[in-house]
């Protein structure tokens, strides 16, 4: 019943209820497999045989696998992996370095203080003329 | 002791204050177990806290990333999608061959 080109349904995991296609035998109890799953490694205890066949290889591409899917009426909804972005420490290091190469900003000269004999008030004004 | 904090409501814990002395303190009581809707056997990995405790908790910590996890046990949801996948087989031969 197990055998390449079978189409099955995923009974446990989070694919669960998806159908699949048998692409290649691993092992005694392990099988690859591809469709509306993602391409992987599956043990043949958590997939249920359905009464169709697909024709293909071992070891077919996932291409193929889509067109096969296709002529049975299941549309196939490809999802590219995710590039996986930059660790945080390297951009720490990028800031860094940037931060080195930066010139100094230099320290704008001090304003000349202007110092000018503070003009007398009318006070004082006034207790100098008193004193006369 | 305050009248409501006798009865049984509300649950005891003993705790240690700074002052070295033991007092208890009166919270309220975790919710039941999460249970199958179809057998009724208890769920694994699916925790007892309060809701607003839940609130903090990530979605993929409270239950199994699975089609019904959560609700169906590991059980329950293999075979319900082999009931599910051989109806629907069998629906699209009867098509076929009206």
């Amino acid at each position: 019943m197990m055998e390449v080109g079978r189409l099955c349904t995923k009974i446990a995991g989070r694919d669960s209820g998806k159908k699949c296609v048998i692409v290649e035998i691993i092992d005694d109890s392990y099988v690859l497999v591809d469709g509306e799953t993602r391409r992987r490694k599956c043990n043949m205890s958590h997939l249920d045989p359905i009464n169709e066949k697909i024709d293909i290889q071992t070891g077919a591409d996932h291409k193929k696998v889509v067109d096969e899917f296709k002529k049975l009426g299941i549309e196939l909804i490809e999802t590219k992996p995710k590039k996986a972005g930059e660790r945080p420490r390297q951009q720490r290091l990028k800031n860094k370095q940037a931060l080195e190469e930066k010139p100094k900003k230099e320290k704008p000269a001090k304003k000349e203080e202007k110092k000018t004999a503070p003009e007398e008030t009318k006070l004082e004004k006034t207790l100098d003329s008193e004193s006369e | 002791m305050v009248k409501e904090q006798r009865s049984r409501t509300l649950r005891r814990v003993k705790v240690k204050t700074p002052g070295g002395s033991v007092t208890t303190q009166y919270r309220k009581r975790k919710p039941s177990k999460a249970k199958c809707h179809n057998c009724g056997e208890l769920l694994k990995g699916v925790p007892r806290e309060r809701p607003y405790k839940m609130q903090t908790m990530a979605k993929t910590s409270k239950r199994p990333e699975r089609p019904y996890g959560g609700q169906l046990c590991s059980k329950c949801s293999r075979r319900m999608m082999i009931l599910k996948s051989r109806s629907l087989s069998e629906a699209k031969e009867n098509d076929g061959s009206r």
